[in-house]
């Protein structure tokens, strides 16, 4: 048995009096494909975060392929900060694509792809580019190289946030909601990028509302609810056959708009 | 009103350009170190700075340069009233620019500085590359803003006995007895500079490349 | 060098009379100028474009132009067009003047802010212009331009010092001459300036408060 690459132990994250995840205990394994469905409020979004370390978990641990980043938890409860450079060093194993698409407006593509190789890892600008280049070809946007954010649509500047995370050849990529700042017609280009990247063996934790994609690319699902996760498992059994009556109602909602695939 | 008075009028509005952009960029020079001050967190630094710009903008600039005119030759600085007029103007104008440029660094949207943290660069990295320039483009309009205040703002350091645009037209006004024309050519004048400025300064923003909608 | 603070306190009913003609001068000129610059915004708004553009250039040149230069105008050009004016007098109207161009703007932007749907609703349910006016636009422009008028307010306040220089006597001037003549040139302005910061961070801290008690008028969330 390998090594989960992403390993969850009873997570706990409180925003002042509310909270938010619930005691969450999970196992990304190496090479699936997870989406985390639930409804709003249900703190998909923080968990994503807390396994990102952009957002501190009040308790409980998070491992990246065994190594436990951002706060080490020993059995008697008592939390201990990791130090800065050891968490990037984790963390750099992981990509994250935002709701927001997150590009530097005042970076073309190719300078926000190539960036982080530039700073962080001091790879010269020729080949930087040239590694950069190589990655926008690969969501489709070779000819975009040189736009600006503003000069690109949604779908777009999504596509070009994917390649900017893939850019550092990241062992897992973290989805959060990716499609739902976009206009129906663009999510397709971005899904199918996704599409790709699972067909070639990449981890991913994907956060959306897209069922369909969940049906079909997901491996796992996870139904989260209130912060807690009520239901785990592959999409026969999450979507065809409901076995507990919360997530009954929330896919009652999707039929009614029309997914047919889940019925 | 004749040419000649006009001339001497844009003459000495030279002087008026020349003091408000030395003071502009002095001042903004102060203001990155008291942005910096105030951006430390530590309380040695951040009382300071908020001292500076709480004195600066509650206090009248006629007061100021009155302050620093007088002051200085008080305790051993003798500098020629041209100096203390720009120190005074300086650092007016620097606790406004601080102000501004906090805001600046507070508008940057907080996703773009995260996704700088998923890529791996470190916190000075983010700064250099990500926070100050976005800052620096959002607080742009209101650079320009201030230059065009600190041009207006210029007129009272006629009262130090520096011959610029407004004390020329206070003499000429006075030996003439055409206050009406002077006053008003000078009113002209600033217009025209404060409007160019404001053209440029727009010209500037639209050539920079993508500001954070 | 000495730090004499009794040149001060033999001082205090001129000081206090200085003090009173900046204040006096300052509230006077403060309401003219909000009251001034609404009924030019509401003028501008209602009133057609052709008096929309003329106001629009006459306040663009008042913002455009030194303070100092407008009140020149005022107090040693006026007499060539048949307005003699003390300097108080004059004083009052220069600042009031200048005051109401940017209260016009900030109005005018306050107008612009209250969403058109909320207007276009009233038009709907049959209300005219000037009930529109009064219990749609006023009330939620409250809120809105409350910070920028308290901070046009405190503007003011510190312009009042510019009128020490056509001779009104004010507190500026009334410190200046107290310095000059006993030769105390320091305390002097140093009480001067404490006077403005003080005043300046006392009317600040009250509008802030007055912001937040009146948030619960708040008509909408921005």
């Amino acid at each position: 048995m390998s090594v989960p690459a992403i390993a969850v132990k009873n997570l706990v994250k409180t925003f002042g009096d509310s909270t938010v995840l619930n005691g969450i205990d999970l196992d990304i394994a190496q090479g699936q494909v997870s989406c985390v469905i639930g409804p709003s409020g249900s703190g998909k979004s923080t968990l994503l975060r807390c396994m990102a370390f952009l957002e501190e978990s009040t308790k409980g641990t998070i491992a990246i392929n065994g190594e436990v980043l951002g706060f080490a938890e020993n059995a008697k409860g008592v939390r201990e900060r990791l130090p800065a450079a050891a968490n990037r060093r984790i963390r750099a194993q992981i990509g994250m694509v935002f709701q927001q698409f997150n590009l530097w407006p005042h970076m073309t593509a190719l300078g926000n792809v190539s960036e982080a190789l530039k700073t962080v890892h001091k790879i010269n600008r020729k080949d930087a580019e040239e590694r950069a280049m190589a990655q926008l070809a690969k969501v489709g946007l070779g000819g975009r190289a040189n736009h600006y954010p503003s000069q690109l649509s949604g779908g777009q500047q999504q596509r070009v946030a994917i390649a900017r995370a893939l850019a550092l050849n990241p062992k897992i990529m973290l989805f959060d909601e990716p499609t739902s700042s976009l206009d129906p017609e663009l999510t397709g280009e971005v899904l199918n990028v996704m599409r790709d990247l699972a067909a070639e063996g990449m981890t991913m934790v994907v956060v959306s509302h897209e069922i369909g994609f969940a049906a079909t690319v997901g491996q796992q699902i996870i139904f989260l609810d209130h912060g807690k996760v009520l239901f785990t498992g592959p999409p026969q059994e999450v979507f065809k056959r409901p076995r507990n009556p919360r997530l009954e109602q929330f896919l009652d909602t999707y039929i009614d708009r029309g997914a047919s695939m889940l019925l | 009103m004749s040419t000649k008075l006009f001339e001497l009028l844009l003459q000495a509005s030279i002087y008026t350009v020349t003091i408000s952009m030395v003071s502009i960029l002095i001042g903004f020079a102060i203001a990155i170190i008291v942005s910096a001050m105030l951006l430390s967190r530590q309380r040695l630094f951040v009382l300071p700075g908020q001292i500076f710009i709480s004195f600066f903008r509650g206090v009248p600039l006629l007061v100021q340069l009155l302050l620093i005119y007088n002051l200085l030759p008080v305790i051993g600085i003798n500098v020629p009233s041209i100096v203390a007029a720009i120190v005074g103007l300086s650092l007016c104008t620097a606790a406004y620019q601080a102000e501004n440029l906090r805001g600046g660094f507070a508008s940057v949207p907080s996703g773009l500085v995260e996704s700088a943290e998923m890529v791996g660069l470190t916190p000075i990295q983010i700064f250099r590359r990500i926070k100050a320039p976005i800052a620096l483009r959002l607080t742009f309009p209101a650079l320009v803003n201030e230059a065009i205040l600190i041009l207006k703002a210029s007129s009272l350091v006629s009262v130090v006995g520096i011959v610029e645009l407004t004390r020329m037209a206070q003499d000429l006004a006075g030996s003439t007895f055409l206050p009406l024309e002077i006053f008003a050519s000078a009113g002209l004048i600033y217009l025209a500079i404060n409007w160019i400025v404001a053209l440029a300064g727009g010209l500037i923003e639209r050539s920079l490349p993508g500001v954070p909608r | 060098m000495t730090f004499d603070i009794n040149v001060i306190f033999s001082h205090l009913p001129e000081i206090a009379s200085g003090a009173c003609v900046t204040i006096v001068i300052w509230i006077v000129a403060a309401l003219a100028a909000a009251v001034l610059g609404f009924l030019v915004a509401v003028a501008r708004r209602f009133g057609g474009v052709i008096l929309d553009r003329v106001f629009g250039i006459v306040i663009a040149v008042l913002r455009g132009t030194p303070f100092l230069i407008q009140i020149f105008l005022v107090y040693y050009g006026g007499p060539f067009v048949g307005l003699s004016l003390d300097p108080i007098p004059a004083g009052v109207v220069g600042l009031s003047i200048y005051g109401a161009a940017y209260f016009s703007e900030i109005f005018r932007s306050g107008f612009a802010a209250v969403p058109k749907g909320h207007i276009e609703a009233g038009l709907c349910v049959g209300l005219t212009h000037t009930q529109i006016v009064r219990r749609i636009l006023l009330p939620e422009m409250t809120m809105l331009v409350l910070p920028p008028s308290l901070n046009m307010t405190i503007i003011l306040m510190k312009e009042t010092a510019v009128l020490s220089i056509i001779t009104v006597p004010e507190l500026t001037a009334t410190l200046s001459a107290i310095g000059s003549q006993q030769y105390a040139f320091v305390e002097a302005l140093f009480v001067l300036a404490l006077f403005y910061w003080g005043l300046v961070e006392i009317t600040g801290w009250l509008g802030r408060l007055a912001e937040t008690k009146l948030t619960r008028f708040r008509f909408f969330h921005i």
